[in-house]
C-alpha cells in the first residue's frame, strides 16, 4: 500500500508540474476539438502530432498525445448528442439516446451526465490501473482467436438489442451491415471481395462514410422534409445542468458502466470498441421501463459514456505493462516511446518509473481538466442549438464533408458518405435503424478474421469453440441473449395466433 | 530593314531560349516550386516518420517547401499508382518500403503499377533486417533445433508474421529448411506477437525495432537474424548463417523513387542531396531509434537492389508454390 502511494506521489509530482499540466491542457483541447469535429479523429491528430514530439521531453510527449486520446472521446459525445454524428465507433450509442435528449430540449443533462460519468469512469480505470494493471495483462493474454470470436458473436447479438423497433427488421440490419463489411480484402488469400474494380474499396469501406452518412447525412436529408415553422430542437431549452432526477437514474448506469468498460479495455483489439456497446445492452435489459429506450433515456448516455471512457483509459493497460498496444492509438503511443528512446514493456516501471507514474497520474488530471472544460462549454453548446436549422446544417454538412475527405485525403470517401446518406434516409422511411447495420459493420469483418485464424490454428476443428472455457462461457451468455431477445416476441406472435 | 532583321533575330533567340529551358536545362533551376513526397501510408507509420524527416531537412537546404502527401490504402498500392502517374518532373517523388516495392508486385498479378519500368531509382534510405523468434516456453535454442522440431511435428508448428513482407521470409526458411510449419497471418506487429507472447503460435518473424522491449522482457526468445552479420543491438542473436542456412538474407527496407521519366540530371541532384542528408548526425539518431540501418545508395546500386529481390523472391514464389492473385 506504501508502494502505491509512493508511486502515486510520485507520479502527481509530475503530472502537476507546470510545464507538463500546460501539455496536458493542450492534448485535452485539441482532443476536444478533433473530437467534436466529425471525420477526424484522434488517431489521425496523434499521428500528425507525433513528430512534434520528437522533440519534447518524454513525459510531455506522452501526456499529452494522451490527453488527446481521451479528450476526443468526451468531444465525440457532444456531436453525437448534438447533431447525431458518432465522432467514432463508441459514440454510435450515444448518438441514439442522447440525440433524442437533444430534441427533447435536454442537450444540457445529456452532455453534463456524459461528462460527469465519464469523468467517474476515468478516475476509477485510472485507479484500477494503478492497483491491479500487471495481473489484468494476464487476464487479457487468455484471450485468444476463438475467445475473440466469441465476444464478438455476443456483440452482434447485443447489436440486435440496440435496436427497439421490429427484432425482424434489426436481424436484417445488422445482415446488411456485415455484408457491407465483407468489401475489401480478403487478408488471408488477398483476393478483393466485392469492390468492382475501384482501388478505393481495396481496404474496405471504412467506418467514417457509413456513420456520418447514415447518421449525420440522413439526419439531416430527414430534417429537411419537416415543415418551416417545426424546429428540430425545441426552442424551449431546459435545465442546463442534471437535475436530481437524472443522477438518480443515472447513478447505477454508471456504476455498470464503468465495470464494462474497464474490463473490455483491457483486451487488445476490440475490447473497447464494445465496451458502449454492451453497456447500452446491459441497461436496456435491465429497466424498469424498456420502452424508454430510443426517445431519450439517460441511462442510454450515462452508461455507454462511463464504459467508453473506462475503456479508452484500461487500454493502456496491455501497452504499458506489456508494451502490446491494444489499439492503433496505442501503437502510435508506441511509437511516440521508442522515438524517444524508451522501449516500452514491464521495465518501463523499473528504469522511469517518473514517465509511468507521471503519465498515470497526468490521466487523472486530464479527465478533470477535461470536465472542467467541458461543463461550462455546455451553455455554448445548447445556445448554438438554437441557430435556425436553415444556417445550422449547412454548416454541419460542410464539417462532415472536410472530415471525411481528411480521413484519407479522398473525396471517394466524401462521394460514399453521401451515397450513405441517401440510403439512411431510405432506411427512415422504411423504420430501419442504422445502429445495428453499423455493428455489424464493423464486427462482421472482426468476426470473420477471428474465426478463420481460429479454424486455421485448431487445423479446421470447430469444437474448439466449445472446449475452450471462456469461449464456451461467453457463447452461453450470447445464446442466452439471444433467447432473452426472441422469446417475448415469438410468445406474443403465438398469443396473437391463438387468440384469433 | 535592319529593323526587321534584328526583331526577327531576337524572336528567334527568344524561342531557342526558352525552348533549352523547357528541356535539359530544366535541371539548373530545379527546385523552383514546391516538392511532393507521396507516402503511401497513414500518418505516424515508420515511413511517414522517414518522409517528414527528409522532407524537412530538404526544405532547409533548398529553400523550397517540401511537402508529405499521405495517400494510404491497398497495402502502398493506391500512393505507389499516383506516383507512377505523376508528371516526371521532379516534383514529385515517392518514398516507399520494400512491401509495396517488391513483395506487392511478387504476389499480385494485376497491379496498375512496375516496379522496376515505371520508377526512377533515387536511393535506398534504410534497411532492417528481420529476427526469427520462437516463443520461450518451446525447448528450441537455436535454428538447428527448430528445424528438427518441425521435422519430428510435420504440420502441428504455427508461424505468425505482421504482413505479407514476413510471409515470404517464413515461406522462404520452409523452402530451405525443407519443414512445414503453418502460415497465421496476424494484421500487424501487435497482435501477432501477442500470440507468440501467448503460445498461440510458436515461431514468428518481425523487425528488432517491434520485438527487441519483448526479446529483452523474456516474452520471446530470438534465434536467428536474417543478415550477413550480427546485430549490434542484438548481439548474442546468431545469423542464419551461423544458425545452418547460409546465405539466407532478408530485410525490409525503405527507398525513394521518382517516376519513370524523370530527367536524370534532376534524380542526381536529388540522390546527392538525400545521401547528404542521411549522414547528418540528427538524421542518423532519429532514423536508429526507429531501429534502421542508414543506406544512402546511388540510383544504380538502388536499380540493382530492387531487381535482385524481386528475382529472390520470385524463386521462394515459385519454390513454396504460392499462388498469385489477381
Amino acid at each position: 500500500m506504501t508502494d502505491i502511494i509512493h508511486n502515486l506521489t510520485l507520479g502527481f509530482g509530475v503530472a502537476l508540474k507546470p510545464l507538463y499540466l500546460l501539455y496536458c491542457l493542450l492534448g485535452c483541447l485539441l482532443g476536444t476539438l478533433v473530437g467534436v469535429l466529425p471525420g477526424i479523429g484522434a488517431l489521425a491528430t496523434i499521428a500528425m502530432l507525433l513528430p512534434v514530439t520528437f522533440n519534447l521531453p518524454p513525459e510531455a510527449a506522452l501526456i499529452m498525445l494522451a490527453g488527446i486520446y481521451y479528450g476526443a472521446q468526451y468531444g465525440g459525445s457532444t456531436t453525437s448528442i448534438l447533431v447525431n454524428i458518432p465522432g467514432e465507433v463508441a459514440s454510435v450509442v450515444t448518438c441514439i439516446e442522447g440525440y433524442q435528449m437533444a430534441r427533447q430540449g435536454r442537450a444540457g443533462p445529456a452532455l453534463g451526465i456524459a461528462a460527469l460519468g465519464s469523468f467517474f469512469a476515468g478516475s476509477v480505470a485510472t485507479f484500477i490501473i494503478v492497483l491491479f494493471g500487471p495481473p489484468l495483462t494476464e487476464v487479457a493474454l487468455r484471450f485468444g482467436q476463438a475467445e475473440y470470436f466469441s465476444l464478438m458473436l455476443l456483440g452482434l447479438v447485443g447489436a440486435v438489442v440496440l435496436a427497439h423497433g421490429s427484432l425482424l427488421k434489426a436481424f436484417a440490419m445488422v445482415f446488411l451491415g456485415l455484408l457491407f463489411g465483407l468489401v475489401g480484402t480478403d487478408i488471408y488469400t488477398g483476393i478483393t471481395r466485392y469492390n468492382f474494380g475501384m482501388r478505393e474499396l481495396f481496404d474496405g469501406i471504412g467506418f467514417v462514410p457509413p456513420a456520418i452518412g447514415l447518421f449525420g447525412f440522413a439526419e439531416i436529408i430527414a430534417n429537411m422534409e419537416l415543415k418551416e415553422t417545426v424546429n428540430v430542437f425545441t426552442t424551449k431549452v431546459q435545465k442546463l445542468m442534471p437535475t436530481r432526477e437524472d443522477f438518480q437514474a443515472s447513478w447505477k448506469a454508471i456504476l455498470r458502466g464503468t465495470a464494462v468498460g474497464s474490463f473490455l479495455g483491457i483486451l487488445p483489439g476490440g475490447g473497447a470498441l464494445l465496451s458502449s456497446f454492451v453497456a447500452y445492452t446491459v441497461e436496456k435489459k435491465l429497466a424498469v421501463d424498456p420502452s424508454r429506450f430510443g426517445k431519450g433515456a439517460i441511462e442510454g448516455v450515462a452508461g455507454p459514456e462511463a464504459a467508453n471512457n473506462a475503456g479508452a483509459q484500461t487500454s493502456f493497460i496491455p501497452m504499458l505493462t506489456l508494451g502490446i498496444p491494444g489499439n492503433a492509438v496505442m501503437a502510435l503511443m508506441v511509437g511516440a516511446m521508442m522515438i524517444q528512446g524508451i522501449t516500452p514493456g514491464p521495465r518501463v516501471m523499473i528504469e522511469r518509473p517518473e514517465l509511468f507514474w507521471g503519465l498515470i497520474a497526468s490521466m487523472w488530471v486530464g479527465n478533470l481538466m477535461l470536465v472542467v472544460l467541458n461543463l461550462p462549454m455546455i451553455g455554448i453548446w445548447t445556445r448554438l442549438l438554437t441557430i435556425p436549422y436553415r444556417f445550422l446544417f449547412p454548416a454541419i454538412l460542410l464539417f462532415c464533408c472536410i472530415g471525411t475527405y481528411s480521413v484519407n485525403n479522398s473525396t471517394f470517401d466524401v462521394l460514399m458518405a453521401v451515397g450513405f446518406g441517401l440510403l439512411g434516409y431510405l432506411f427512415r422511411k422504411l423504420d430501419c435503424e442504422p445502429a445495428p447495420l453499423i455493428l455489424g459493420f464493423i464486427l462482421g469483418p472482426m468476426m470473420e478474421e477471428n474465426l478463420r485464424r481460429t479454424m486455421l490454428l485448431s487445423r479446421g476443428d470447430p469444437t474448439v469453440f466449445l472446449t475452450r472455457p471462456i469461449s464456451l462461457g461467453i457463447l452461453l451468455v450470447a445464446v442466452f441473449l439471444l433467447l432473452l431477445t426472441v422469446l417475448p416476441v415469438i410468445r406474443r406472435t403465438r398469443g396473437v395466433v391463438f387468440k384469433e | 530593314m535592319k529593323k526587321c532583321f534584328l526583331s526577327i533575330a531576337s524572336l528567334a533567340l527568344y524561342c531557342a531560349v526558352v525552348t533549352l529551358s523547357a528541356s535539359g536545362a530544366l535541371a539548373l533551376n530545379y527546385p523552383n516550386k514546391p516538392i511532393r513526397i507521396i507516402v503511401p501510408f497513414s500518418p505516424g507509420g515508420p515511413n511517414d516518420i522517414r518522409a517528414r524527416l527528409v522532407a524537412e531537412k530538404l526544405t532547409e537546404s533548398w529553400k523550397q517547401q517540401v511537402i508529405v502527401d499521405n495517400r494510404p490504402g491497398a497495402d502502398g498500392a493506391i500512393g505507389m499508382e499516383l506516383a507512377a502517374k505523376a508528371a516526371p518532373d521532379g516534383y514529385t517523388i515517392v518514398l516507399s518500403p520494400s512491401g509495396s516495392l517488391i513483395v506487392t508486385p511478387s504476389l499480385y498479378t494485376k497491379l496498375r503499377y512496375d516496379p522496376v519500368r515505371d520508377f526512377a531509382p533515387i536511393t535506398q534510405l534504410t534497411n532492417s533486417a528481420i529476427i526469427m523468434m520462437v516463443n520461450p516456453a518451446l525447448p528450441v535454442r537455436s535454428v538447428k533445433e527448430l528445424i528438427a522440431l518441425a521435422k519430428a511435428k510435420p504440420g502441428q508448428l504455427n508461424y505468425a508474421t505482421p504482413s505479407s513482407p514476413f510471409y515470404l521470409v517464413g515461406e522462404m526458411f520452409k523452402v530451405r529448411a525443407g519443414v512445414d510449419i503453418a502460415y497465421i497471418p496476424y494484421k500487424g506487429s501487435a497482435p501477432s506477437m501477442t500470440a507468440l507472447i501467448s503460445g498461440e503460435v510458436a515461431v514468428m518473424f518481425d523487425t528488432p525495432l517491434m520485438s527487441l522491449p519483448h526479446v529483452k522482457a523474456g516474452r520471446a526468445r530470438a534465434i536467428a537474424i536474417c543478415s550477413p552479420k550480427r546485430s549490434a543491438a542484438m548481439a548474442d542473436v546468431p545469423t542464419m548463417t551461423e544458425g545452418g542456412l547460409p546465405g539466407f538474407e532478408a530485410g525490409v527496407f525503405s527507398v525513394v523513387l521518382a517516376p519513370a521519366k524523370t530527367p536524370p540530371e534532376i534524380v542526381q541532384k536529388l540522390n546527392v542531396e538525400i545521401v547528404r542528408i542521411l549522414h547528418m548526425p540528427a538524421v542518423q539518431h532519429r532514423l536508429t531509434s526507429i531501429g534502421d540501418d542508414i543506406v544512402g545508395s546511388k540510383p544504380a546500386e538502388l536499380s540493382a537492389h530492387i531487381k535482385a529481390e524481386l528475382e529472390k523472391y520470385a524463386k521462394v514464389i515459385k519454390a513454396a508454390g504460392i499462388p498469385r492473385i489477381e
